[in-house]
C-alpha cells in the first residue's frame, strides 16, 4: 500500500515538473549570453541608478560580483529599501536587445552579511 | 572575562565527550556507577555550558567591545533589550544558544527519567554526548563567540530590521522547537541501542516532541508576523529556504505525532517510526546548516562560513549511523498487527502521513533544486511560488479534508452505514457553504472555495465531536453539560487537545486562503489630493510628516481612508531612515477591521522628490484569523500537554513489574 | 580575578558532578546495569498487548455511545476483542507460576 501511494506521489510530481518544466535558471551576468528565456539574474549594482522603477522604469547596471561582466537592466515595480550601489540583489527578467527586462516587482537584494530577513516582492 | 567563556565552552566540550564515550563503555558493560556518571556529565555540561552564555550576556550588557562578537552586533546607542537579544543575532551567539538549549533538554530528559527508565537511558545518554560534542566543538574550535580584538570604541551596532520585539522570542522559540526534536531521536537511538522492542522510549519522549513541536510552530507564526508587519512587503511567507528549513522538520515532526498513535495503540509502523524521527531531527539540523552556510542563496543567509562543510559532515555521518542502526535492528522492529481496512482510523492516519511526508519531501527538493541543477548540468535553477503553491495545494487540500474525515471514522474497520451517518451533518454543513460561497463570488478561484469548504467540513466535524462526546458522557452519570464537557476533555487531553490544534489549523488554512486568493492589490503614484479605490475603501493622500527620533529620521504620508463617504481612519505608512547604520527601513501601516478579520495594508513604496508618494494598497481578508490560530493552537498544545495523573500511574505500573529500579 | 574563581570553581564542580556516584558508593557491591532480559521484554510486550486490548475496548464502548460505530458492528467486534484482552491478560499472569515448584493451575 505504502508503494502504492510513493508512486503516486512521484507521478504527481513528474506530471508537476513536465508541465511547469525545470525551475528559472540564476545567472551571472556573465552567463546570459544564449539564454533567451526567462532567467534569475545576480549581480551587483554598480554606476548610479537612474529613473524611476514606479513610472518609466528604473535603469541600472548589474555586474558580476566576482568579474567585470556588466549588463544594464530596465525595471518596473517596488524597489526594496536597501537597493543602492555596491549591494548584491537578485531580479529575474528576460534578455532584450541588450537590455535585461525585468519582470516587474522581482527584485530582492541580499542583506550583506548579516542575519536578517530583508525582502521586497 | 573572553578565558572564562572559552574556558566554560571547552569545559563543556570535554563533558560531553566523557558522557558520549564513558556512557558507550557503561551502556555496553552495564555498569551502573559510569552510567549514572555519563549521566551527570550531561548535566554538568548544561551547567557549563550556561556559565559561557552568562559570560557573553553580560560582555553584551557592559558593550565591552573588545569583544568581536559584541562589537559586531552591537553599539553604544542601541537599546538595553537589543543588546541582550543580539546574543542571538549572529553565527557565533545562535550556536551557542542551540548548545545551551541543546543541553537544557539533554539534562531535563535525563533528570526525569534516570529512575524509570536506567537502562534505556544508559544508551540514551552517549547518544546525546555525541550530538552536543558536535556543538561544542564548533563553538571551540570554529566558531567561538570568544574571540577578541582590541577593543574599538564603538560598535557596528544591530540591523535596524532585527530591532524589535520579535527578536526576543522569534529565534528562542525556533530553537526550542528544533532543538527539542533531539530528545526523541536520542530516545530512539538509544532504544534500538539497547535493544528494547517496547513502547518505553515513546512514553518517556511524548510530551517532549509535543512541546517542541508546538515550540516549532508557534516560531514560525512568530517569524511569519514579524514579516508581516516589521518587513511590510505585504505577505508572510514567502517560501524562502530558510522560512521552509524551519516547515519541513515541522511537517514530519506532525507525521510522527500521528504515526506514533497508532504504534501504541496497535504496535504498528515500528520501522516507519523510527524513519521518521530520523528525518524529522535530520531536518532539523539540515535547517540549521541552510541558513549559516550561505550555501543555498537566500536572503536570510549567514555568510558565507567555514561552518557548512562541518555541518554537512555531521548531518551525513547522524544519517549513516541512525539509518545503519534501524537496519541492524529490523528483525527487532517486526510488528505482527496489519492494517485491518482502508476505511478505518489507522489508514486516514497513514494517509496523513504519506501527505505530510510528500509535502515535507517535495519542499526540500525545492530548497536543494539550485544545488542539484547545479551539479547535473553545471547551471544553477530555482524554483519559485508556483512550484510550491501546486504542491500545497496538491497535498495540503486533501490534509485539510482529512482532518475532518479522521475523527469521524472509528478504530480498526468503520462500517458504511455508520459513516453515513456521522458525516451526514458536517457534509450538508460543507455543501451549503459551498453554495453560499459561490453565490458570493467566491468561485473567483477554485482553491478558495475548495478550501474554505473543506475548512467548514472539519470544523462542523470537530464541533461534532464535542458534542457527541459530551451527550455521551452525560448520558453516563447526572453531570451538568459544562460538567460533562470538562469530564470529557479532561479525561481524553489528548484526542481533545488534538481536535482543538486541528481547530487551529483550520483556521489558519482559512486565513491564508483569504490573504492570498481572495486579497486586492493596487499600486498608484498620488500627489497630495489624490486619492485610490481599493477592494470599496477610498485612500487620500494629504502630504508628508517628518520627525527626527534619536537614531533615525522617519518620513509619513498622510493617507485619510473613507468607507462609504465617511472617513474612518488615518494610516501613516513611510520610512525610517537610520543615521549610524546608514540603512533605510520601510514602516508599513495597517488597520485591522474586527468585523471581518480582514486587514488595510498600506505600504509607501517609494517617496518622491515632487512631493508625491507611490503608494501600495492590500486589502488582506480574513488574515487575521492566522493569528488567532497561533493563540487557538497554543490551547490545544496545552491541553494535550496537560499531565494526567492517571495515566501516569498506569503507565508506571505497566513498566515497574518484576524489574527492580530502584 | 573574578573570571578565574568562576572559572576554576566551573572546572571543580564539573569533576566533582561527573565523579558523585562513585564517590557516593566507592566500593559498590554491586555495579550491574539492570536491563530487561528476554523474560522480562516478554513480559513488557503482555503489558502492553493488555493495555492496548483494554484501551481498543474503551475506544468500542465510546465510538458506539457516540455513534460511530453500529449496533451490528459494535456486537461483531466486541466478541473478538474481548476474548483478546482476556488472552493478553492470561498471558500476563501465567509466565510468573512457571516457577520450579509450581505447579501452573490456570485455565
Amino acid at each position: 500500500m505504502i508503494a502504492l501511494s510513493v508512486a503516486a506521489v512521484l507521478a504527481i510530481f513528474l506530471l508537476y515538473t513536465s508541465i511547469a518544466g525545470g525551475g528559472t535558471p540564476s545567472l551571472r551576468p556573465s552567463q546570459l549570453d544564449g539564454h533567451s528565456g526567462k532567467v534569475s539574474l545576480a549581480g551587483k549594482v554598480v554606476g548610479r541608478p537612474s529613473g524611476d522603477a514606479h513610472a518609466a522604469g528604473l535603469h541600472f547596471v548589474l555586474r558580476d560580483v566576482k568579474g567585470t561582466t556588466a549588463i544594464p537592466v530596465m525595471y518596473r515595480g517596488t524597489v526594496p529599501d536597501l537597493f543602492r550601489t555596491g549591494r548584491d540583489v537578485v531580479v529575474q527578467g528576460q534578455l532584450r536587445n541588450g537590455v535585461f527586462v525585468a519582470v516587474p516587482g522581482t527584485l530582492m537584494t541580499k542583506c550583506p552579511s548579516k542575519y536578517a530577513p530583508a525582502k521586497n516582492s | 572575562m573572553p578565558d572564562l567563556g572559552r574556558a566554560a565552552l571547552a569545559t563543556a566540550l570535554l563533558l560531553l565527550v566523557y558522557a558520549a564515550v564513558a556512557g558507550t563503555f557503561a551502556a555496553h558493560r552495564r555498569r551502573r556507577r559510569l552510567a549514572a556518571s555519563a549521566q551527570n556529565a550531561l548535566l554538568a555540561a548544561f551547567g557549563a555550558s550556561a556559565v559561557a552564555a552568562a559570560t557573553l550576556l553580560v560582555a553584551l550588557a557592559r558593550h565591552d567591545f573588545s569583544f568581536r562578537y559584541v562589537a559586531d552586533h552591537t553599539s553604544r546607542k542601541l537599546p538595553l533589550g537589543y543588546t541582550l537579544t543580539a546574543f542571538w543575532g549572529g553565527q557565533e551567539g545562535s550556536l551557542l544558544l542551540w548548545l545551551v538549549v541543546l543541553c537544557g533538554y539533554g539534562a531535563a530528559a535525563v533528570w526525569t527519567t534516570r529512575r524509570v527508565a536506567r537502562d534505556l537511558l544508559a544508551w540514551t545518554v552517549p547518544v546525546l554526548g555525541v550530538i552536543g560534542t558536535f556543538f561544542a566543538f564548533m563553538l571551540v574550535f570554529v566558531a567561538s563567540p570568544f574571540a577578541t580584538q582590541a577593543a574599538p570604541a564603538d560598535g557596528a551596532g544591530l540591523n535596524p530590521s532585527l530591532q524589535n520585539p520579535y527578536m526576543a522570542i522569534h529565534p528562542p522559540m525556533l530553537y526550542l522547537g528544533y532543538v527539542g526534536l533531539t530528545v526523541p531521536f536520542a530516545f530512539a537511538m538509544g532504544a534500538l541501542l539497547s535493544r528494547r522492542t517496547d513502547e518505553r522510549w515513546i512514553v518517556a519522549t511524548r510530551r517532549w516532541t509535543l512541546a517542541a513541536w508546538a515550540f516549532l510552530g508557534v516560531g514560525q507564526l512568530l517569524g511569519a508576523h514579524w514579516a508581516y508587519v516589521e518587513i511590510g512587503w505585504g505577505g508572510y511567507y514567502a517560501w524562502d529556504p530558510v522560512e521552509n528549513a524551519a516547515l519541513m522538520p515541522w511537517l514530519a515532526a506532525t507525521a510522527f505525532l500521528h504515526s506514533v498513535m497508532i504504534q501504541e495503540k496497535r504496535g504498528m509502523l515500528k520501522v516507519w517510526n523510527m524513519l521518521l524521527v530520523i528525518l524529522a531531527f535530520c531536518l532539523s539540523l539540515f535547517g540549521t546548516f541552510l541558513t549559516r552556510s550561505g550555501i543555498i542563496q537566500s536572503i536570510h543567509s549567514f555568510t558565507q562560513s567555514s561552518i557548512g562543510p562541518w555541518f554537512l559532515g555531521f548531518i551525513c555521518f547522524v544519517v549513516c549511523a541512525s539509518l545503519g542502526l534501524v537496519f541492524l535492528r529490523l528483525p527487532l522492529l517486526r510488528s505482527k498487527t496489519k492494517l485491518e481496512s482502508l476505511v478505518s482510523r489507522e489508514a486516514t492516519f497513514l494517509y496523513n502521513n504519506l501527505l505530510l511526508v510528500a509535502l515535507s519531501l517535495t519542499i526540500l527538493w525545492g530548497v536543494v533544486y539550485p544545488l542539484v541543477s547545479e551539479l547535473v548540468r553545471g547551471e544553477t535553477s530555482t524554483v519559485s511560488k508556483p512550484y510550491y503553491n501546486f504542491f500545497l495545494h496538491t497535498f495540503g487540500l486533501p490534509l485539510l479534508l482529512l482532518m475532518g474525515i479522521g475523527p469521524l471514522v472509528a478504530w480498526r474497520r468503520a462500517s458504511f452505514r455508520a459513516l453515513g451517518r456521522t458525516f451526514l451533518w458536517p457534509l450538508a454543513v460543507a455543501v451549503v457553504a459551498g453554495v453560499i460561497l459561490l453565490a458570493v463570488g467566491a468561485g473567483s478561484s477554485r482553491v478558495g472555495v475548495i478550501a474554505y469548504t473543506f475548512s467548514i467540513f472539519v470544523l462542523a466535524s470537530i464541533a461534532l465531536e464535542f458534542v457527541r462526546g459530551t451527550r455521551a458522557r452525560k448520558a453516563l452519570g447526572s453531570e451538568s453539560w459544562p460538567g460533562a464537557f470538562t469530564a470529557l476533555v479532561a479525561r481524553n487531553r489528548r484526542r481533545y487537545g488534538g481536535y482543538v490544534v486541528h481547530a487551529a489549523v483550520v483556521f489558519l488554512a482559512i486565513g491564508v486562503a483569504g490573504s492570498s486568493v481572495y486579497q486586492t492589490v493596487r499600486e498608484h503614484r498620488l500627489h497630495p489630493g489624490g486619492a485610490m479605490t481599493v477592494a470599496g475603501t477610498r485612500l487620500v493622500f494629504r502630504g508628508f510628516e517628518q520627525h527626527r527620533a534619536p537614531n533615525h529620521q522617519a518620513i509619513r504620508a498622510v493617507v485619510d481612508v473613507y468607507r462609504g463617504g465617511k472617513r474612518i481612519t488615518t494610516l501613516l505608512p513611510g520610512k525610517n531612515n537610520y543615521f549610524a547604520e546608514q540603512q533605510v527601513s520601510n514602516e508599513v501601516a495597517i488597520r485591522h477591521d474586527y468585523a471581518d478579520a480582514s486587514d488595510l495594508f498600506l505600504i509607501a513604496d517609494q517617496v518622491n522628490r515632487d512631493g508625491s508618494v507611490d503608494l501600495k494598497a492590500l486589502q488582506k481578508p480574513l488574515v487575521n484569523l492566522i493569528w488567532f490560530a497561533g493563540f487557538v493552537f497554543v490551547g490545544g498544545s496545552l491541553i494535550a500537554l496537560w499531565p494526567d495523573a492517571r495515566e501516569e500511574r498506569r503507565l508506571a505500573a505497566r513498566y515497574a513489574g518484576a524489574l527492580a529500579e530502584a | 580575578m573574578t573570571a578565574l574563581l568562576i572559572g576554576a570553581l566551573v572546572v571543580l564542580a564539573a569533576v566533582a558532578i561527573v565523579a558523585l556516584p562513585f564517590l557516593r558508593e566507592p566500593a559498590a557491591r554491586e555495579d550491574v546495569l539492570d536491563a530487561p532480559d528476554e523474560r522480562e521484554q516478554r513480559r513488557l510486550a503482555a503489558a502492553e498487548e493488555r493495555d492496548r486490548a483494554l484501551a481498543a475496548l474503551k475506544e468500542l464502548e465510546f465510538d458506539h455511545r457516540t455513534g460511530k460505530i453500529s449496533d451490528d458492528d459494535y456486537r461483531a467486534q466486541v466478541g473478538p476483542l474481548r476474548r483478546r484482552a482476556a488472552e493478553a491478560l492470561r498471558a500476563l499472569d501465567a509466565p510468573r507460576d512457571r516457577r520450579p515448584g509450581k505447579v501452573a493451575s490456570h485455565g
